[in-house]
Parts: structure tokens; C-alpha cells; sequence
């Protein structure tokens, strides 16, 4: 076992990982940082973020609208202070990465372009046509590699936290390369790892998006905050799940049923298709329950209709989803509309922390979909995600140096680390069980998508938390066909699943306690809005018999909540 | 989602353990059904016949490129790539080349990460600029020019079916192509500093076109590397080596330096019709610098000569007008030398009112074909290759003699790569009676580069084992044949080299394909 130092450890490369290493970087050249993932950065899933990025930039739009259209969206859960914060810092990153390089779509006179966005009263989305992801990690990535004092560590997979006395002390990981655990002293930990709708069957996520960091910071003692809270993007492309981007209905693209009707007039009136995400989820769900969906040979599926916008429109503003839908569902939206279906897509839950992003245990932070600062509440606008990932990454980095210019490193236990390197190579690769991977992992997959879907009841969410349980117990006896060191992507597979049905059980669980409606989290038994009751976070605590479920306020400054209509 | 089973395909999957350090094959059959990708069918494989496979996959919408991998010898990548797509009952699944295996279809791609640590990937701007709180300006049209090159997901796979990459001073498609990205962004100021990374190793590129060809996102990298030279020609911070081709042609048109009146020495006493003294024939046949300078070459000139004759073509030569096609020059940059040299021999054509040009280097056949000024003038262009297979085929031709030798075919880049002409130079071959035709691995669209393109024939200094020519000499080697036939006098003159260099000369003959023809006639 060898041992690494740095004075800050960042967990996860994709755009809050990577911003947080910048910004920690730059606060000052003493500081010594550390960024280990799990895939090479540029492999992260940030690169599918498509439409845009929300940031106030001109006339006519304001902090104060921004931050409303936010709190509205977020179904009156989002932390009113974090979210005013957030609004403020947003333009400065939008500047951030067009100095550094990032190929904005620009307005006829050469501005950074905006294009209107659900849930948004200005089009404050700054784009990249519709690889907007892509090219902020492309150009993060860049300015990362021209900073001196950032190492990365690429294909290390992070198993656990070394935490003494509630204070983080460095971490565990594996390196690929080698399969050996190693074991890294830091003064702070920044848990950017994005989300885990992995645990879905239809997701518009990565294979890699497993919420490891979710987890581990979970099993080491913080809290998972709001993680019945999960997003379904309307717009996933049928068959494979694959994110279409909801700046396609941005740029004046329709939603039609069987009947070839709008039907988001009945749902949306006003906004239409530029309706939140979760509405419109809901109404498209409500279509295919109802038997107005077109049927094909993946299952039911709504039309999204780009065929009015033009060839030209489409190449300039949506050349990605115009090839994803040619290469992966043999559709040209030029010719046809796209089949799409609501997709998970989004965790607005995860780590718990205050509007530092300092969790509760002392030097650890966590930015970006890991996270829960709470920005998004019950439900995340589009483009607010990123703007996210960049304002509270960048946080995380400033956060997490200057906390580690005032802490000395302190001895990680030894004892934890060989533990861990038991738990993993005798426990898990070594144990001769008879569950394999697939199995667990489809079964859990399918559980979360017919229990855990859109539409709730307390019966379903029941049963779907027996199940859970159920494979988790058949977990124990798991058995890694590959007994190998270097790449053992079967050891990691088994490692993920690990995590994911963690991750799975918590949300359940918080689910089934909130019987009220708000958001994303619909319970058809439980159908309206209770602030009386349920204006609060949930946070998830870990225990061995399950998560304990706390709750703490949440945080109001100008907006009381009021009925949510668009 | 079960939609019906469409076919069984067989994946031979080409295996690495890095325990035992053994390479291996296992063989497995997937159902395939619509919809499938390749990286889809490696996954039916780790989930249901074997949980010891490793691959890597991530985003499956062809954007985070971490699944490229060899299909059939091509490099793709699998998430981008439906199974039903490619036609076939069996694929054989390698890991991406040019790269260390690490296990099975995973390679070690940190050769090429490292390639960017050599270059600033991020605006190069005074200080004080880049404190400004508003955003620089950039016109649309300014926007347009970078977007194309800035689509790269950096999948390596450019990197891994490149011939100038073997050397690790090269920069690599990838990083040259995000250097120029950054040179030619209008809002960067760093062109001098991006130049000078390049100015050292840039002229390794072949131009080839693999990266182009290959590339899952359409980046023209190989254009880019030619338009990043030509700004270095600009600043004249060029290698003696580069610089004493440009000077050669500007002054002799020619790239060997050899004087313009010594150009027909090759045709003494061959009698053939030449310009002034003719000024019409059914065909021109342009002759190219290399085969009328060179004695070796000559050869090859001399049994183009039989065979025109032979076919009873009405030919003739431009003489000492025939200037170099400019190929080479336009690759190396020098934009300018190569328009003087394309019209003056456009002038020619016209004056000569060429109906039908033959050519017998495939790179004079591109630039006819495919390059401005003289692609404006819809030449009839063909590549002497053209002309035989057909006439072969139309029983014109036929070779009488037989050749009992093991031969493989090794396709000239603008040949193939470039202009898809892969099957007449091989239907040829075959039609010669006693020739056992057998294939490189790397062939047709895969074939990898002999290392004399964009002037690497006359630059290389290269240590031996990085040129790409001693690399593919030694894979016709391993196949044990006697006879590297290829169709291009500049793939002659590499892959010779490299038989001297190697000391196989008494093993293995490079031979023109006009050379074997004329042999058997």
C-alpha cells in the first residue's frame, strides 16, 4: 500500500470536478491538488449536458428573475439564499470559460447567444450549439492541464473515505491499471461525482454515472439530503434513453401524441412545450397511460417534432441529436419526428451541504450532481444544472483551499485502510458466491422504473423497498467471475452496483416518507403540494438497518411559496 | 425492449491477459437485434457469456470517446456503431493500434493524453484582458472557421491508425488539429508560441488521410495539419530538410533539384511523342518528377511506356513543360508553389488540349482530380491502374506469363484512402497466371501509410524502427512474401528503402505494378 499526499483530494473530473480543481489551484500555487477519477476527464458525463447554461448577461433579464423562475421551478423547496447566491456568480463563469477558450454560439454582433428554456421567463441559456456539456469540459479540461499544481489521477476508482473524529483525513481508491488500493492523505476532500440514475432502467445517463461519491460520503457519515427528488427529462430518446436535448423544444420544436396533437395545451397552456421538466414528464406520462402515445417496437413513445425548423436551423443550433437520433434510432429529424419518452435524467438530491458546500464532516465538500446545496429543490430548470456544477465547483475549489491553508495533515488510520482492502479483495473478489452483477443490477433497474417512476403510491414504493432490500441481501453472496488485477471491470461493475443500490434503498425510502406531492416527486396517493407539513429537506442518515430520515427547514428570503401554474 | 433476434454475429475477440501476459482469441455468439450497438453486443457478452471481458464504454452517444476499438481492422467507435450496419455474420474485435494493450480491448491511451500536456488548450491573452468582465467578441462567420476542429472528443482514434505516430516526437492528428483550433480562433493571441510546438515535428504527417477518414466526429485533422504548415512556411521557421524541397521545385520544378532539360533523359531512344514537337494525342501521360529523374524509376516509366504500346494507345509526354504536380508542395504548405506549378501545367493541358491524362503516380492523380486549379478545369484523369484493369478486363490485355511467386499489395494512400481505388490495382495482380496474391493485414481503407506523403520521402529522419515504412516491410515480411507489388512511385521508393535498411533485399522485392505487368507480357 502506498501512500499519496495532497492537500486537496477532488473526487470526479467532470465540470464541478475540474472547476473546483481550477479554482483551488488558483487561490494560491502553494496548494497541492489532487483530482482522481474513475474514467479520463474528458470521458466524464458532463460532456452529454447539451442545451445550454443559464447565467443572467443582459438587459431585460435580472438576478432577481432568474432566481424566481428557479425557486418557482424548484416547487418552492430550493434554499432562497443559495439560489440568490447562485444567480450572482453564474455570469462570472459564463465570462470564466469564454476567456479560456469555450466556442459559445454567438449573436449576429459577436455576443455569447441565449436561447429560451423551460421554466425560464428569458432566454438566459448560453449554448454551444447542442454540445454545450462538451465543449465547457473540453475547455476546462484545457485550462486544468495549464495549472501546475493539479495532478490527475485518471482510471482510479475511489472505494471509501478515511474519516476521524467526523473530520476527513484522505480516502481509498484503486488504480485501475494495477488493481491495487492505495491509500491518499488529504487536508480536504471535494466530492464531485455526479449523479446515479444508473439505478434506472430508461436513463438518459452515462454507464458510468453509478453515484459513487453519493454513497461513500453517505456510508462515512453525511447526509443525503431531498433523495426522493429524482428528475425525468421529457425527451429520451427511444430505444436507447439518450438525452434529447430540451433545447430542441428551445428552438420551437412540438411534442405531439398519436393523434398528432399539442398536447401540452391541456397540461401548459401558456409555457407549452417550454413548461418545466417535471409537468411535462407528467403530461407525457399521462398521455401513454391514457393510450394517446404512438406504439413501436420499444414500447410506447411520443413524437417530438423538429421537422418545421429547416434542415439549416437544425445543422446550426442541433447537429448532435440530429446525428444521435440518425446513428442510434435510424430517424433524421429533418425527415420525421424523433421518438422520445421521459427518461431519468437528473438527481436533485445528494450530499448534503450549507452554501460553502462544506458538508458535515469537517473537510469534506461536494459540488456539482453529487450534491444537495439545495439550488434545484423539488425540480431542476434545464441549463441550471451546469451553471450549477461551474458556480459551486468553483466554490468547493476556493472553499476547500482556504481550509487547507489553515489545517495541517493529520495520520490516515491504517486499520480503515487495510479493512478496506479486506472488504474488497477477501470480501468481494475473493468470495466464491453464486450472484452475478446482471442479475442484481437489471433487477434493481426494473424495480426503480415501474415502483419508483413518475407516478407514485405508498404501495408500490412499499414493495419496491421489500425488493430492494431483497437484492441487497442477495448482494452479500456476489460472486466477480474475473479474479484478475489490472482492469477488472467486474470487480468495478460489483463495486457500482455496491453503490447504486445504496443509493436506490434512499431513495425509496425518502420517497415513501414524503406524502405530499412537490416537483418531481409525485405521489398519486398524496397528489398536492403540503407546505404546511412538508416545506423541508429530508436528509438520510446511514445506519446499518437503513437509512434514518431527519428533516430541517427550508430556507425562505423574498419568495413565499404560492401555486405553481405555467 | 425485445424486438425479434435479427441474426447470430460472431465476435472473434482479440485478447490480452496482463497476468500471464498472454494474447489470446475467444470467440462468442450474440444475437443481434435493431437497434444494437457494437458496445451493446460487448456488454451481452460481459453480462451473459463471459464477466471477464474488459472494455470501456461510458456516455454510449458517441461523445465522451472512450470506446474506440479495431472492427474488421477499421477503428470506430463501438457505442456509434450498429452491429446490423456493418452487413456482417462475423467481426473480428481488436484493440485500438498504436497503443500498449493493457487488457483485452483496453489499451494505454495516456501516450496520447500526452501528447496535450506539449500544447496550451485554453486562449493565449495578456493578462489584462483576461480580467475583463465581459466576454471577447467573435462574429458567427469567426465562430464557424474554429467550430468543425473544436468537435474533437479526443477517442484516440486518430491517434491509433496514424503512420507518423509510431514516433513519439509527433504531435499527433488530435493535438495539432486543437493547436490549430486555438491558432486560428480570432479571440487567441498565441499563434507564435503554438507554432514553435509544432514547427519541429509537424512534418512527420504523411497525409495519409487516416485520422480524417476515421475520425467518429468528421474532424479534417489532416487538412488542419496542412493549413497549421503553411503558417509555419509563412514565418520560414522551416527544417533544412523541408526548406531544401521547397527550393528544388521553386527553382527546377522539380523536387529533386535535377535540371528541367535533363527531364526526358529517361525516354532516350523510346521515340515517344513529345511536346512542342506534337501538340495532340489520344492520351497525355504524366510521367511524374520521381519516375523521370530517377534511375530505379525509370524502370517503371520505361514499362508504362510497353505498355501503351502494347495497347496500341496514341500517347505523348509534355516533355521539360511537365512540371511537378505541386502534391507534395501543397501538403507541405507551400500553397503559393503549388499554384504556380498547377497552372503553369494547366496552361499545358490546355495548350495540349489533353482529353484524357494517365498518370502514373497516384498523387498527381489526386491533385488532377481533387485539387483547385486543376480540379476547376474537369480534367479526364486516370491512374494508370484504371487503364490496365480495364483493359484486362476487356480481354485487351492479357498477361501470358506467369509469376510463381507469393506477391501482396500494398495501396498507395492517395490511391486508396484518399480516392477509393482499391480493387483494379488487385484485379491486375490476380490476372497474373502463378501469382498467389495474399493480404497485409492492414489493407484497402486500413492500410497503413508507407511514409513518403507530403514529402516524407525526402525528409525522413526518422530513427529506423519509427518509420512507417520499415513497420510495413515488416509486416509483409511476417506473411512471408517474396513480392511487395504497390502502385505508387513514391511507396516504391519508401518501401525500398526500408528492404535496404532491414537487409532483406535478398527476401523481399518492391515492385510497380506496371514493372510485373510489362514482366509477363
Amino acid at each position: 500500500m502506498e501512500k499519496f499526499t495532497h492537500d486537496i483530494v477532488i473526487v470526479g473530473a467532470g465540470i464541478a470536478g475540474l472547476r473546483a480543481a481550477i479554482a483551488a489551484a488558483e487561490a494560491s500555487k502553494e496548494i497541492n491538488v489532487a483530482v482522481i477519477s474513475k474514467i479520463y476527464p474528458v470521458r466524464s458525463h458532463s460532456v452529454c449536458a447539451q442545451g445550454g447554461t443559464a447565467a443572467v448577461l443582459r438587459e431585460g433579464d435580472s438576478y432577481d428573475l432568474h432566481a424566481w423562475d428557479t425557486v418557482k421551478g424548484a416547487d418552492f423547496l430550493a434554499d432562497q439564499d443559495v439560489v440568490e447566491f447562485f444567480v450572482r456568480r453564474a455570469p462570472q463563469e459564463i465570462i470564466n470559460l469564454e476567456h479560456w477558450g469555450c466556442p459559445w454560439s454567438r449573436t449576429e454582433d459577436g455576443k455569447i447567444n441565449q436561447r429560451p428554456f423551460g421554466g425560464h421567463s428569458f432566454p438566459r441559456a448560453c449554448f454551444a450549439a447542442d454540445m454545450t456539456g462538451f465543449h465547457e469540459m473540453h475547455t476546462l479540461y484545457g485550462k486544468a492541464k495549464t495549472l501546475e499544481n493539479i495532478t490527475f489521477y485518471d482510471e482510479w476508482f475511489v472505494t471509501s473515505l478515511l474519516v476521524e473524529d467526523n473530520t476527513a483525513v484522505g480516502l481509498t481508491a484503486i488504480e485501475l491499471k494495477t488493481g491495487k488500493l492505495q491509500a491518499f492523505k488529504a487536508k480536504a476532500i471535494v466530492m464531485a461525482t455526479g449523479g446515479y440514475q444508473r439505478i434506472y432502467q430508461f436513463t438518459t445517463f452515462s454507464h458510468t454515472a453509478t453515484g459513487d461519491g453519493m454513497t461513500i460520503a453517505y456510508r462515512a457519515g453525511a447526509p443525503l439530503k431531498d433523495m426522493e427528488f429524482v428528475q425525468f427529462h421529457p425527451t429520451g430518446l427511444v430505444p436507447p434513453g439518450v438525452l434529447i436535448t430540451e433545447g430542441a423544444r428551445g428552438e420551437g420544436g412540438y411534442l405531439l401524441n398519436a393523434k398528432g396533437e399539442r398536447f401540452m395545451k391541456r397540461y401548459a397552456p401558456e409555457k407549452m412545450e417550454l413548461a418545466p421538466r417535471d409537468i411535462i414528464a407528467r403530461a407525457e406520462q399521462t398521455e401513454i397511460n391514457e393510450g394517446r402515445a404512438f406504439q413501436g417496437p420499444y414500447g410506447p413513445y411520443i413524437a417530438l417534432d423538429l421537422r418545421h425548423l429547416g434542415e439549416e436551423k437544425i445543422n446550426e443550433r442541433l447537429p448532435l441529436i440530429r446525428d444521435v437520433a440518425i446513428k442510434l434510432a435510424g430517424v433524421d429529424p429533418v425527415e420525421e419526428p424523433i421518438p422520445i419518452r421521459p427518461a431519468a435524467h437528473y438527481a436533485m438530491g445528494g450530499i448534503h451541504v450549507n452554501i460553502k458546500t462544506e458538508s458535515p464532516i469537517a473537510g469534506l465538500y461536494a459540488a456539482g450532481e453529487c450534491s444537495c446545496i439545495s439550488v434545484h429543490g423539488a425540480n431542476r430548470l434545464g441549463t441550471n444544472s451546469t451553471a450549477d456544477c461551474l458556480v459551486f465547483g468553483a466554490v468547493s475549489g476556493e472553499e476547500a483551499a482556504k481550509y487547507a491553508l489553515s489545517k495541517s495533515f493529520r495520520e490516515i488510520p491504517k486499520d480503515k485502510v487495510l479493512e478496506e482492502e479486506k472488504r474488497i479483495f477477501d470480501g468481494i473478489l475473493g468470495k466464491e458466491g453464486d450472484e452475478k452483477v446482471p442479475a442484481i443490477r437489471d433487477e434493481m433497474r426494473k424495480i426503480m422504473n415501474d415502483k419508483v417512476w413518475i407516478f407514485r403510491t405508498g404501495e408500490e414504493l412499499q414493495e419496491a423497498l421489500k425488493e430492494i432490500r431483497k437484492l441487497r441481501k442477495r448482494f452479500e453472496n456476489i460472486r466477480v467471475e474475473d479474479k484478475g488485477g489490472a482492469f477488472n471491470m467486474g470487480l468495478i461493475e460489483v463495486l457500482q452496483l455496491d453503490f447504486t443500490l445504496e443509493l436506490a434503498e434512499v431513495t425509496v425510502v425518502s420517497a415513501l416518507a414524503r406524502t405530499e406531492s412537490r416537483g418531481a416527486h409525485y405521489r398519486l396517493d398524496y397528489p398536492k403540494r403540503d407546505d404546511k407539513n412538508w416545506l423541508k429537506h429530508t436528509l438520510a442518515y446511514y445506519t446499518r438497518e437503513g437509512p434514518r430520515l431527519e428533516y430541517i427547514p427550508v430556507t425562505i428570503t423574498k419568495w413565499t411559496p404560492t401555486e405553481r401554474k405555467y | 425492449m425485445s424486438t425479434k433476434v435479427e441474426k447470430i454475429v460472431e465476435f472473434e475477440i482479440h485478447r490480452f491477459d496482463p497476468e500471464t501476459k498472454r494474447r489470446y482469441v475467444s470467440t462468442y455468439k450474440v444475437p443481434i437485434r435493431k437497434g444494437m450497438t457494437l458496445l451493446d453486443a460487448l456488454m451481452y457478452i460481459r453480462d451473459n457469456l463471459d464477466g471477464t471481458l474488459a472494455f470501456r464504454s461510458s456516455c454510449r452517444m458517441g461523445i465522451c470517446g472512450s470506446c474506440g476499438i479495431q472492427v474488421n481492422g477499421k477503428p470506430m467507435l463501438a457505442c456509434y456503431t450498429q452491429v446490423l450496419h456493418l452487413n456482417a455474420d462475423k467481426l473480428v474485435i481488436e484493440p485500438l493500434q498504436n497503443f500498449p494493450v493493457i487488457k483485452d480491448l483496453v489499451v494505454d491511451i495516456e501516450p496520447f493524453f500526452g501528447t496535450y500536456e506539449r500544447i496550451k488548450s485554453v486562449l493565449i491573452k495578456p493578462e489584462e484582458e483576461l480580467k475583463k468582465s465581459v466576454e471577447f467578441i467573435q462574429l458567427p462567420k469567426d465562430l464557424k472557421k474554429i467550430w468543425d476542429l473544436a468537435l474533437c472528443t479526443k477517442c484516440g482514434i486518430c491517434y491509433s491508425s496514424c503512420p507518423a505516430a509510431i514516433d513519439e516526437r509527433f504531435l499527433g492528428p488530435s493535438t495539432l488539429t486543437t493547436n490549430y483550433r486555438f491558432i486560428i480562433d480570432t479571440r487567441d493571441e498565441g499563434a507564435e508560441e503554438r507554432l514553435k510546438v509544432t514547427a519541429d515535428n509537424i512534418w512527420l504527417c504523411t497525409s495519409c488521410n487516416s485520422c480524417t477518414l476515421f475520425c467518429p466526429k468528421e474532424v479534417d485533422a489532416s487538412s488542419s495539419v496542412v493549413e497549421e504548415r503553411s503558417l509555419i512556411v509563412e514565418t520560414g521557421n522551416i527544417p533544412r530538410t523541408v526548406m531544401d524541397v521547397l527550393t528544388s521545385v521553386m527553382r527546377y520544378h522539380n523536387p529533386m533539384g535535377r535540371y528541367p532539360t535533363k527531364r526526358m533523359e529517361w525516354a532516350e531512344g523510346l521515340n515517344i511523342k513529345t511536346y512542342p514537337n506534337v501538340n495532340k494525342a489520344d492520351v497525355l501521360y504524366f510521367v511524374c518528377c520521381l519516375t523521370a529523374y530517377d534511375t530505379r524509376h525509370q524502370e517503371i516509366a520505361k514499362s508504362m511506356v510497353s505498355l501503351f504500346n502494347r495497347l496500341g494507345i496514341d500517347f505523348a509526354v509534355l516533355g521539360n513543360e511537365e512540371w511537378c504536380c505541386g502534391d507534395h508542395i501543397l501538403r507541405l504548405g507551400e500553397k503559393g508553389l503549388f499554384e504556380e506549378l498547377a497552372e503553369h501545367n494547366v496552361s499545358m493541358f490546355k495548350k495540349f488540349e489533353a482529353n484524357k491524362i494517365v498518370t502514373l503516380s497516384p498523387h498527381c492523380y489526386d491533385a488532377f482530380k481533387n485539387q483547385k486549379p486543376y480540379s476547376d478545369i474537369g480534367l479526364n484523369v486516370q491512374h494508370y491502374t484504371q487503364l490496365l484493369a480495364d483493359a484486362i478486363e476487356k480481354g485487351k490485355l492479357a498477361p501470358s506469363k506467369p509469376i510463381n511467386k507469393k506477391v501482396t499489395y500494398h495501396d498507395p494512400c492517395f490511391l486508396g484512402k484518399r480516392n477509393g481505388i482499391f480493387e483494379e490495382p488487385r484485379k491486375i495482380l490476380e490476372s497474373i497466371k502463378g501469382l498467389e496474391l495474399v493480404e497485409m493485414k492492414r489493407n484497402r481503407e486500413n492500410s497503413f501509410c508507407c511514409g513518403g506523403g507530403a514529402g516524407r520521402v525526402w525528409t525522413e529522419d526518422a530513427p529506423v524502427e519509427k518509420r512507417p515504412c520499415v513497420n510495413r516491410v515488416k509486416e509483409a515480411l511476417d506473411l512471408g512474401v517474396e513480392v511487395i507489388a504497390t502502385a505508387c512511385p513514391f511507396c516504391v521508393s519508401t518501401l525500398e528503402d526500408a528492404t535496404k535498411v532491414l537487409d532483406v533485399e535478398n527476401k523481399i522485392v518492391v515492385k510497380d505494378i506496371a514493372e510485373l505487368v510489362k514482366e509477363v507480357l
